[in-house]
């Protein structure tokens, strides 16, 4: 049990050796430590980043800064910043001064700032030694629906895309104990999300106790807010058209594994923050799943457009959410059309027929139908041809007045012998405005994997050849919406 | 010591024995560093520092060379909690740093004379052993600016046990003694490392990390 799911983990050094070297090139990897090349070929592919206000690249250019000319509240990062260091987030200026206020209401004046700079231009933030470039530039405002579960900063989400395929996506949401920023090793909270429907799904942050680094706790619901929030089963904005984006990053990027960490601004909709050409594996316990299998299942896959990359997505790994409501009830989820599989009356599992004997099929889910239908050609179909020919010879009246009489027929004619051993008993329906007596069969049915008899009343041909009634959809909650898909 | 007659040809054909042993004792200390950080997840100061750190230790002994990186890393702290609250440039900064841990140095050897501390003898260490230790100094700051002291500690301290480590194994003196007499070990050393090189199973660290995927039973493969 533990050995079979760790073998779906990906682990650093597989991380290291099957994807981020052979895939993605130094070339694309120097493009996406640099914020703003990457900046640049994004917006020449038409993605939206962060605006960029000033850039300053030596001494010289921050002695003339004019720093009356900035905007009310902006952001001073490090153009090739690691793991979010150096980045300084200014809410506002401070009245008739030079001087701005951060998240945590403390004040900075110029020369703060100006220190600040100077240490990013010496590249005390940056990848190895070299010095660096400080971007000033525009403050994302947070999305007014994730607001309410982020303590100041900008929740920022992260998608892992591999060969056009959205892989695995986290929301990083800032704490209180993270000091407003969204990086999971300050203490901000990562839930997973359903790739299929951008719900999402479990929660975790690191663990504060423990003195060993990368331990995380699960959690379910917001833990510093002055009002917690549940985390689990929220449905993230413009999901599709994030995807999209994500997976536009990735082509534009041309990193064959890529983190693309996008947020969502209140005016403008979805904005991309960096691309990650080595992104961390946190997100596995955040989406408590295994990168492993997924990055398997998709290479070599030949992916033809963004839009086909991101079907396989959904089809492939969408489905956390229903997965986690069946742990928590017990129950499966289906929806109102469900493909099943239908087993002829000649089926015998192992036999070389096995696949002839079967077939796959829609099944409409009818919550106002008792008893399980399907439609009599089919059953034909299936090997109980003759089972209709002896129903027919009872030759029971087309319709009735009442159920009452139907009742009695019923009555009546259970007292004879059954005229076929596959005909269990008859059911008295209401078919197109009429009351009538039809067959009752046991089909085997397979439903979400599992293999069930069920009753079912042949019926004359209708829109749905198979309907599942109340009967048997005990043990399935119903997610409608899927319908019309 | 009597060594194989290649080993005495060696040694005879000018190359000093002491470094012979030294080059052998880097190897060592690197091959652990490398299982270490692959197999096992632990991270370190790069690989220099934890082979001269335990190098250093081979000089000055395990007791004295763990007091001395004590020492080392608590004036660093005192004098980056001290300079941080002055504006100046890092590299000035850290020279600062370098020169009050050389007063600190020479304090704490004053200290020890006097007063013992089980550390007697301490005047035979030797001088270039004591300023390698001292530059854990650099590598702490480096990490600590960068990332967190949290995570500058934890290294720190998996620098330290693996370098302790690779003390205990290079001053066996069974090991060195087997080592250099035979070199054929070293290009096995090589083929081992390259093994080491393409792992890609999951490490030991990893398997903590990523404990609670595996104890999710809730978590269906899709």
């Amino acid at each position: 049990m533990f050995r079979s799911r760790m073998n779906e983990v990906l682990g650093l050094n597989r991380r290291n050796q099957e994807y981020v070297r052979p895939y993605n090139h130094p070339k694309a990897k120097a493009l996406a430590d640099n914020k703003i090349a990457t900046k640049k070929l994004l917006a020449r592919e038409g993605i939206q980043t962060s605006e960029v206000y000033k850039l300053i690249k030596n001494r010289k250019q921050l002695a003339f800064l004019d720093w009356e000319s900035l905007p009310k509240s902006f952001v001073i990062k490090p153009n090739q910043g690691t793991g979010g260091n150096g980045i300084l987030v200014l809410y506002g200026r401070k009245k008739g001064e030079l001087a701005w206020i951060r998240p945590g209401g403390e004040v900075l004046s110029k020369k703060d700032l100006t220190l600040h700079i100077e240490n990013i231009l010496e590249g005390r933030f940056s990848m190895g030694e070299r010095s660096d470039i400080a971007i000033i530039e525009e403050r994302v405002r947070t999305d007014s629906f994730l607001k309410q579960y982020s303590y100041k900063g900008v929740p920022d989400l992260r998608i892992i895309c591999f060969n056009l395929v959205p892989i695995m996506a986290m929301i990083r949401i800032p704490t209180r104990r993270s000091n407003g920023t969204a990086n999971l090793h300050s203490g901000a909270i990562c839930t997973g999300i359903d790739i299929g429907t951008g719900i999402t799904t479990y929660s975790m942050h690191m663990n504060n106790k423990s003195f060993l680094s990368d331990t995380y706790e699960m959690i379910d619901s917001t833990q510093d807010l002055k009002i917690n929030k549940k985390l689990s089963g929220v449905q993230i904005p413009d999901w599709d058209k994030i995807l999209d984006i994500a997976v536009r990053c990735q082509k534009a990027s041309k990193l064959g594994y890529v983190g693309v960490d996008i947020a969502l601004d209140a005016d403008k909709g979805p904005i991309v923050f960096e691309l990650n050409a080595r992104p961390g594996l946190g997100i596995q316990v955040a989406n408590q799943a295994g990168l492993k299998w997924r990055l398997e299942k998709i290479k070599g896959l030949s992916v033809k457009s963004i839009k086909h990359g991101i079907r396989v997505a959904k089809n492939l790994f969408g489905g956390e959410v229903e997965d986690s409501i069946e742990a928590i009830s017990g129950r499966k989820v289906i929806n109102i059309n469900e493909k099943i599989t239908l087993y002829y009356k000649s089926y015998k599992e192992g036999s070389k027929n096995e696949n002839k004997d079967r077939e796959l099929t829609t099944a409409f889910v009818d919550t106002g139908a008792i008893t399980s239908r399907i439609s009599r050609s089919y059953v034909s179909r299936m090997g109980y041809f003759e089972t209709m020919r002896q129903f027919d010879y009872l030759k029971c009246p087309k319709t009735f007045d009442t159920f009452t009489d139907a009742q009695d027929y019923i009555d009546e004619y259970s007292k004879n012998s059954t005229s076929d051993e596959y005909i269990i008993r008859l059911a008295k329906i209401f078919e197109d405005g009429q009351i009538v007596i039809r067959p009752v069969i046991i089909v085997k049915v397979k439903i979400s994997g599992e293999i069930r008899d069920l009753e079912m009343i042949v019926t004359e041909d209708s829109t749905h050849s198979v309907t599942l009634g109340r009967n048997d959809l005990r043990d399935y909650l119903i997610d409608t919406s899927k319908t019309f898909k | 010591m009597t060594y194989t007659p290649f080993t005495q040809w060696m040694i005879t054909t000018g190359v000093p024995q002491q470094v012979l042993e030294l080059l052998l004792a880097v190897m060592i200390v690197a091959t652990i560093v490398s299982i270490a950080r692959y197999v096992i997840g632990s991270k370190t100061y790069g690989i220099y520092a934890p082979i001269i750190l335990a190098i250093a230790y081979s000089y000055t002994g395990l007791k004295y060379g763990l007091a001395i990186t004590l020492i080392v890393i608590l004036t660093t702290l005192l004098s980056y909690t001290i300079l941080r609250k002055v504006r100046m440039h890092y590299i000035a900064r850290i020279a600062v740093n370098y020169c009050l841990l050389a007063i600190m140095l020479v304090v704490f050897f004053i200290v020890v004379e006097r007063f013992g501390l089980g550390l007697e003898n301490m005047t035979n260490i030797s001088g270039l052993a004591v300023i390698s230790i001292a530059a854990l100094s650099d590598f702490f700051i480096k990490q600590y600016v960068k990332k967190s002291f949290k995570s500058s500690v934890m290294i720190l301290s998996s620098t330290v046990i693996i370098a302790a480590l690779g003390w205990f194994v290079i001053t066996r003196d069974a090991v060195s003694e087997y080592f250099i007499n035979n070199l054929w070990i070293v290009p096995l050393l090589i083929v081992f490392n390259i093994f080491i090189g393409q792992f890609a199973g999951l490490r030991v660290k990893d398997l903590f990390r990523f404990k609670s995927i595996s104890q999710n039973k809730d978590n269906v493969q899709k």
